[in-house]
Parts: structure tokens; C-alpha cells; sequence
């Protein structure tokens, strides 16, 4: 995690993509982060299948359904990160919902995750306000807990979420749930320029990214991009290369 | 959790209020709560199987003992006395020895003990076996002491127990002169003693880890995405606003009286009652509110809070069509925007309310992901929401999602359980003996339990959905099968499997088809204040037809769950005794099902 503020005082945007773990098998997870590594993305989010995934658009929901019919679990996936017999060379975050992990347990979920080789954890569901069911146990494996930040988020929460903002922030860049769009809102902008100003990590936009229009508009306003759901379908369609163009667009450095 | 003991029973109605605690007393040395061996024995029976019958002696001898332990039968004896250590080994049961703690030094003596349990109590007065005064607790921190053998005893109350409890973490506390009233046992102190000894320990527990604000106990919350937390916070602040405005209170009541057709009877079943042989059966009619059903009282409520925020677009989920239909006619009423996510299997089961909600000008979007039913319904509902927070509210129709929606809609619906008290005060001079109500989320269950919780002889009982049987894999037991999980923006039961996948839900009544029970109801589950039975999809046709014939009343699906557990509860208890059943809705959205499912009634 160290390594994407780095990126960011180098002046370098980040790409983090988000994959969903056992779409089209548990095997499939190595070779996609063996792919999009070998690619020059920056960070990898390791999504897990949830049966209600309230914050996910039909593209992410239906990759879900997709892994859970061959039987995904969160154990499956960090067993297979543990068998992992390459060189990760990217911060992996898993990206889950709540109540798997409250079923798998908090402690046990940290301590496996950090033994998968994960650097950071983000869960949508949990709230600012309840991540001390989990950020304790985080910081003893010294895992980060990522924060999304949105253009809802109040002032005076902002303010207190970033401050205590690790690894990087999400900043959801649609009032929405996840999914490809055409445009992005014009207050978006704005919106990432301020969560910029306020926080103490690199602030990434995610949600909604799958162009490089996307990436063209707030280029200058954040550190890096999160795209998911083209991804997803692009892996699922088997056409990954497709993606290449976008990656290249944000981690090519540009001349201003 | 620790364990409950009210000690010194000699009364019948006694040892039914003691029916949540674990473990019961019989005292047969001498002192003024004294029973004989054969009373013992007819006060046992009236326990559950599982309480722990425990006998108090001072130094008797082990036929006595032995006698008493084989009549009653005791499952546990507890010594007061000198007994030596060989009487001790040759007791069948296990052994609860006593000691009184004046001093460090008696703190000592307890390791040496070779009873399984050792019990700590203050100095006795006049006969040995306690005096009902406090010891000082300090006494037993900070020493080498087995407190899973610890039982703490010795002038505990309703008020003292939980620091008690928080200071000594014993296996069990044990209570008599706290629980009485001019030297005899209460019936309301005993039931307010063991909520405060069990469900309080929860929360306590609860505020280490997690913010309380909008848990009951270790449940509920705001386990939302980021984009929902704006509003929600915003909700919770309108409705503490408008909970305290009494305009809007009378604004509610107003509607409820005017347009719902509020106060709405407490009808008397003179011939459930004859037939079921049992106590006297009350039926609370929500049946004959407008719209068919309970939910049109929450329905009101949050709509006018919408529209004292400022929104006029409001988004529902359904199940049976009862609280979409009642949706749809408040936002005719008050001209708002409604969209309704139905599941595609409920829609099939509900076509008549989908065209009543049409024909009310709503929208209803089919869900067909998933199994099609009401917890589907609900994932489409908050993604929308999410999507159009700024201009919409969510008006949740169960008691579930997250802070304030749980206490919101039990607030709106409690207007079942306050009416029922007033009537049934009315009309038997005396709160009922038990009530029952029909539980999917939970909302008339909350609604109507809510005003009774703090009356402990009132036995609350929920009938929750076994579908096919809970030990199939179609049913909708959460209570009885489910775990604690999140969904939908709360912790709660849920049904889910050893990956924590939530499970789909089955249950002929597409009201109570959902995998998961509102956080309060799993609440009062773990602090056994409410009980909760499971009644299987034949059980509630047959009391569709049975209710029908009896009283001239079809009940809905869900309610037909409340009626046949109230039919087994009625055959355990007796004419001087009272029963309501909270009527939910009626059956005329059901007949579809009612003709396929009957067919060939005769």
C-alpha cells in the first residue's frame, strides 16, 4: 500500500481493477491477477460473491450469481490466494460484503486474508460508523480498511472518514450503484477535487469508470481509477485485451 | 449468558412467571418459603422440561435429600448447611454448595469447595440460607476463583443485577425476597428480574464493540452503503423531529381514525373459544382496516414523514401485496410518486393486489432475480433507493433495514398493541395471559407485542413460517433455524448457509416468504422475553378453514400462522385465562390460493 503513494507523489495515476473471484472457476483467479498485473495495473480488488449484493449493478451481480453457482465461498478464494505459486506483485484487496465475513469471522477473516497475501479489505456495507467490528482486527494482521467516501457523504462526515482514511479512498463517482454509464455527472469533479484537498491518501474514482472519456474528465482531480464491471464482463466475455486501451490510458504517464 | 435462578417458589402462578429463567428453587429446610417434598412436586410439573429444578436443604440428611431428589424429581441440590464432604460425593445430581461472604478470607475457603457449583451469598439472619442483603461484590475480584462455578446470590433485584452481573460474571444468579412483594413472590418482579438479568447483559456486551445507537441488544444498525448514509442519518433525525412534534402526531391519528377507520375492534370468539376448549380467545381485527391489513398504519406514517422531508417520490418493496397495496393508496391519497419491486414468484401468487396497486397508479416493477419473492424485492428496492436518494424515500413496510426503520415502523404499528390493551383492560378488567401474532419481518408482531414487553405476565408468542417443515429445506423458520447476520442494512437472523449466503425462504404465505426476522424480534428471541414457534404451511390452511367457519372471519395466510399456534397455546392453558391473537389481514388477496390449495372443500 506503501507503494500507491508513491505512485502518487511520482505523479503517476493508478489503475485498480476489480475482479470478481471464481467467475468461470476458483482457477480462473490467479491467471486474471497474473494478467492484469503483467498489464501494469496498480492494485487489484478481489471481489467475493454475495447472494445481495444491494450496492452492485446487474454486470457485477450477475458475475456474483455466476461464482456462486461453481460454488464460491470466501474460504475458497483465500485458500486458492494462499496456494498462489507466483509472484504477486500488486496490493490485492478483497472486496466483500458484511456478512460473510461475519460469518466467516472477523478475527479468522483478517488473520486468512493477510496469509492470502492481501494488503487492504473493503466492505460496502459496513459503514464508517460500525468499522470497529472489523478495524481492530485489521490492524493487528495490518490490513487496511478502506473507506469509500460519495457525493452524499456530508461535509462533517467526510471530514472525519478521511482523516482517518488508510491505503486509499474509494470516491464513488455516481449516486448509484456499480455498472458501466455513458457520462459521469458534472458535480463529479468537483466532488473528487475536495475529497482530494481532504485526505491524507491517494483518492481513487470508482463506479461507473469504463471509458477513457471517464478517465479524460477526471484525470486532473484524482489519483487513480477503479473500473469493475467492464472488466468483469470483459474477462467473462473473454476479451480482456479490450480493456488494454483504457488501462494504458490511465497509467501511461501524460503530458499536460 | 448468565443463568437465571428464582429461588423460594411455593405458587403455582409463580413458577409460570419464572418460565424464562433457567433454574427454579425449592426450599425444604425450615424458613417462611418452606414446601413439603409432594408440593415440590406439583409445582415441578408446571415447569418446562428443560429449567433446572434445584432443592435447598440445611443439613438433612442424604435419604432426604435422596427422596427429594427422586420425587420432585430435582435435577440440582443446593446446601446451606455443614454437610461433610461424603455427603456431597454421594448425591446422584450436582451439587450446589453455599457460603456466606463476609471477609477475603471467606473468599479463600470457596477453591476448596468439591461441589460443582459454589454459591456466594451475605450473612443469614434468622434461618441459615441467606438474608436477602447484598455482599460486597469487590470481594470476588481479583482472586483465584472458577467463576464458570460461581453462582452470585444474596439481596439481588431487578435494579442491582445487571452490576452484579458485570462485576462478578458468575454462571448464575440466584433471587427470592428480590422478587417479592410483602414476603411473597411477584409475578411482574420475577419476569422484570430475569429481562434484566438477560437481555441487559446483551447490551452491555453490545457497547463494547459496536456504537449502540439503533441496536436492540447486538442487533440492528445502519449497514448501509456510503451513498444511503446521508439519508438515513436524515431519517433518523426527521422522525426523532417528528416523534416529539405533537402536530404530527395528531396528523397521524387523525388519518388513522378517518381514513384507516382506527380503533378497530377487539372482537370476542365466543366459538373458538367453546371449540378450542381453552382460555377466553380475543381477536385484534386489523382485518378491517382500509386495505385489508395492519400494514396501512406504518403505511401513513412514513408517508407523511416523506412529505415532511420534503420528498414526494416513494419506493416500496412487497411480499403478499399488502404493504405495496397500502402504499399505493396512501400515495393516491397524498399524491406522490409510488414504484412498488414485487417479486416475479409474489406477483403470480398476489395478482389481485398487483392490479389494485395499478389501479392506484403505482408502478410495480416484477424482480426476477433470485426466488422472486419479498427479500429480492427488497435488494431492487434499496438499489433504487441508492440510485434516487436525493428525491425518494424508502418506505420499508416491515420492521427491518436500517436505524431508525425498525423502531420507525414498530412505533407505527404499535398502535395494534395500545388499542388491544385499552380494550381487553375494558373488557376483562385484566391484561391478557398471552398473545400471538404472525412473524415474516415482524411488524404487526412488533406492533402489537411492543406495549405488553414491559408486562411480564403477559406471554408474547410469535408464529413464525415453517413452510414445507423446518427440517426441510422449504421454510421460512428464521427464529428457529436462522443465525445473526447482516441483510439489508441491519444484523439480524437470517437464514444463511455455512458461507454465509443468504438463503432463500419458503412459505405459502408470500407476507412471511423472507429469510430473515427484524432485529428487535431476534432481540427479545435471545432474551426470551417473546417466544417463537414455527407453524408449517398445512397448519395455516387448516386454520384458514377453521377460523372461517368459526367466526365468519377468512383470514390472510400470514395471519392464519398466529391462529393455528394461539390453537395450541389455548390447549395448555385454561378458561379463567385470556388469549389474543392479533387478526393481521384478510384472506381476500389469499383466495386464489385458498381455491387451488382447498380444492374439493367441503
Amino acid at each position: 500500500m506503501k507503494r500507491l503513494a508513491e505512485l502518487k507523489q511520482a505523479g503517476h495515476k493508478a489503475f485498480v481493477a476489480y475482479i470478481m473471484a471464481g467467475d468461470g472457476g476458483i482457477e480462473k483467479l490467479g491467471e486474471q491477477i497474473q494478467y492484469l498485473q503483467e498489464r501494469g495495473v496498480t492494485a487489484i480488488e478481489v471481489g467475493i460473491p454475495f447472494s445481495d449484493p444491494v450496492a452492485d449493478g446487474p454486470t457485477i451481480e450477475a458475475a456474483g450469481n455466476r461464482a456462486l453457482d461453481k460454488g464460491i465461498t470466501l474460504e475458497k478464494v483465500l485458500d486458492e490466494m494462499q496456494r498462489f505459486d507466483f509472484e504477486v506483485k500488486v496490493p490485492l484487496v478483497i472486496m466483500t460484503y458484511l456478512n460473510p465475513v461475519i460469518r466467516f469471522g472477523a478475527e479468522r477473516f483478517t488473520q486468512e486474508a493477510k496469509k492470502a497475501g492481501a494488503s487492504g479489505v473493503i466492505i460496502p456495507d459496513l459503514p464508517f460508523e460500525h468499522r470497529q467490528l472489523i478495524e481492530p482486527f485489521a490492524k493487528q494482521q495490518e490490513l487496511v480498511l478502506i473507506q469509500l467516501v460519495t457525493l452524499t457523504t456530508i461535509e462533517s462526515r467526510l471530514e472525519e472518514i478521511l482523516k482517518q482514511a488508510e491505503g486509499f479512498v474509494y470516491a464513488v463517482t455516481v449516486t448509484g450503484i456499480t455498472g458501466t454509464r455513458d457520462d459521469l455527472a458534472e458535480e463529479v469533479g468537483a466532488f473528487t477535487r475536495k475529497v482530494r484537498e481532504l485526505s491524507p491518501v491517494p483518492v481513487y474514482a470508482g463506479f461507473g469508470i469504463s471509458k477513457e472519456s471517464h478517465v479524460n474528465m477526471l484525470r486532473d482531480d484524482v489519483d487513480g481509477f477503479i473500473v469493475g464491471s467492464a472488466i468483469v464482463q470483459a474477462f467473462h466475455e473473454d476479451r480482456i485485451e479490450d480493456l488494454e486501451p483504457l488501462i494504458d490510458a490511465v497509467t501511461i504517464p501524460h503530458s499536460v | 449468558m448468565t443463568r437465571v435462578k428464582i429461588c423460594g417458589l411455593m405458587e403455582e402462578q409463580h413458577v409460570k412467571a419464572a418460565s424464562q429463567a433457567d433454574a427454579i428453587g425449592f426450599v425444604f429446610a425450615p424458613s417462611k418459603r418452606r414446601v413439603s417434598v409432594e408440593r415440590a412436586q406439583e409445582l415441578s410439573r408446571l415447569a418446562n422440561n428443560d429449567m433446572q429444578r434445584i432443592g435447598v436443604f440445611v443439613n438433612a440428611s442424604y435419604e432426604e435429600i435422596d427422596e427429594a431428589v427422586k420425587t420432585v424429581p430435582l435435577t440440582m441440590v443446593q446446601l446451606h448447611g455443614d454437610e461433610p464432604d461424603e455427603l456431597i460425593r454421594r448425591i446422584d445430581v450436582p451439587v450446589i454448595q453455599a457460603f456466606s461472604i463476609r471477609s477475603p478470607d471467606d473468599v479463600e475457603k470457596l477453591n476448596n469447595s468439591i461441589a460443582d457449583y459454589i454459591l456466594v451469598d451475605a450473612p443469614g439472619t434468622d434461618y441459615r440460607g441467606g438474608s436477602g442483603h447484598v455482599f460486597d461484590w469487590s470481594l470476588l475480584e481479583n482472586v483465584n476463583l472458577d467463576h464458570s462455578r460461581l453462582i452470585l446470590a444474596g439481596g439481588l433485584n431487578k435494579d442491582n443485577v445487571q452490576a452484579a452481573i458485570s462485576q462478578t460474571t458468575p454462571f448464575m444468579v440466584d433471587v427470592s425476597s428480590g422478587v417479592e412483594t410483602a414476603g411473597r413472590k411477584d409475578e411482574v418482579k420475577i419476569q422484570q428480574f430475569i429481562l434484566q438479568a438477560k437481555g441487559d447483559s446483551m447490551e452491555r456486551t453490545q457497547e463494547k464493540t459496536i456504537d449502540p445507537v439503533g441496536f436492540f441488544g447486538r442487533y440492528g444498525g445502519q449497514f448501509v452503503p456510503e451513498t444511503l448514509m446521508k439519508a438515513v442519518k436524515e431519517l433518523e433525525a426527521a422522525y426523532e423531529d417528528a416523534k416529539n412534534d405533537d402536530e404530527f402526531q395528531k396528523e397521524y391519528h387523525h388519518y388513522l381514525k378517518e381514513y384507516v377507520g382506527r380503533e378497530q375492534p377487539l372482537t370476542f370468539a365466543a366459538r373458538m373459544t367453546e371449540a378450542w376448549g381453552g382460555p377466553k380467545i380475543y381477536l385484534k381485527r386489523e382485518d378491517l382496516n382500509h386495505t385489508g391489513a395492519h400494514k396501512v398504519n406504518n403505511a401513513i406514517g412514513q408517508a407523511l414523514l416523506a412529505q415532511r422531508m420534503g420528498k414526494r417520490k416513494i419506493v416500496a418493496e412487497t411480499g403478499a401485496g399488502q404493504h405495496g397495496v397500502a402504499t399505493a393508496t396512501i400515495c393516491a391519497l397524498f399524491d406522490l410518486d409510488c414504484v412498488v419491486f414485487m417479486g416475479e414468484e409474489d406477483i403470480k401468487r398476489q395478482q389481485l393486489n398487483v392490479f389494485r396497486m395499478k389501479l392506484l397508479g403505482a408502478r410495480v416493477e416484477s424482480v426476477t432475480k433470485g426466488s422472486g419473492t419479498l427479500k429480492d424485492a427488497v435488494n431492487e428496492a434499496l438499489r433504487y433507493w441508492v440510485t434516487n436518494v436525493e428525491d425518494t424515500h424508502y418506505l420499508i413496510g416491515s420492521a427491518l433495514g436500517p436505524h431508525p426503520f425498525p423502531t420507525m415502523v414498530r412505533d407505527f404499528q404499535s398502535v395494534i398493541g395500545k388499542e388491544t390493551k385499552r380494550q381487553i383492560l375494558e373488557k376483562e378488567g385484566r391484561l391478557p395471559d398471552a398473545i400471538v401474532a404472525c412473524v415474516g419481518g415482524g411488524s404487526n408482531a412488533i406492533g402489537m407485542f411492543h406495549p405488553f414487553v414491559e408486562d411480564a405476565s403477559v406471554r408474547l408468542i410469535g408464529a413464525e413460517a415453517a413452510g414445507a417443515g423446518v427440517d426441510t429445506d422449504r421454510h421460512a423458520a428464521t427464529l428457529t433455524k436462522g443465525s445473526e447476520g447482516v441483510l439489508h442494512g441491519a444484523m439480524m437472523k437470517i437464514l444463511q448457509d455455512d458461507a454465509g449466503q443468504v438463503q432463500e425462504a419458503h412459505s405459502i404465505s408470500a407476507g412471511l416468504d423472507y429469510p430473515g426476522i427484524g432485529p428487535e424480534h431476534a432481540h427479545l428471541a435471545d432474551n426470551g422475553r417473546v417466544t417463537y414457534e414455527a407453524i408449517t404451511d398445512d397448519e395455516a390452511l387448516a386454520s384458514v378453514i377453521e377460523m372461517s367457519r368459526l367466526e365468519g372471519i377468512i383470514p390472510a395466510l400470514e395471519t392464519a400462522h398466529a391462529i393455528a399456534e394461539a390453537k395450541k397455546q389455548a390447549q395448555s392453558m385454561t378458561a379463567d385465562e385470556v388469549l389474543v391473537i392479533c387478526v393481521s389481514g384478510r384472506g381476500d388477496k389469499d383466495m386464489a390460493t385458498y381455491a387451488e390449495k382447498l380444492e374439493g372443500l367441503s
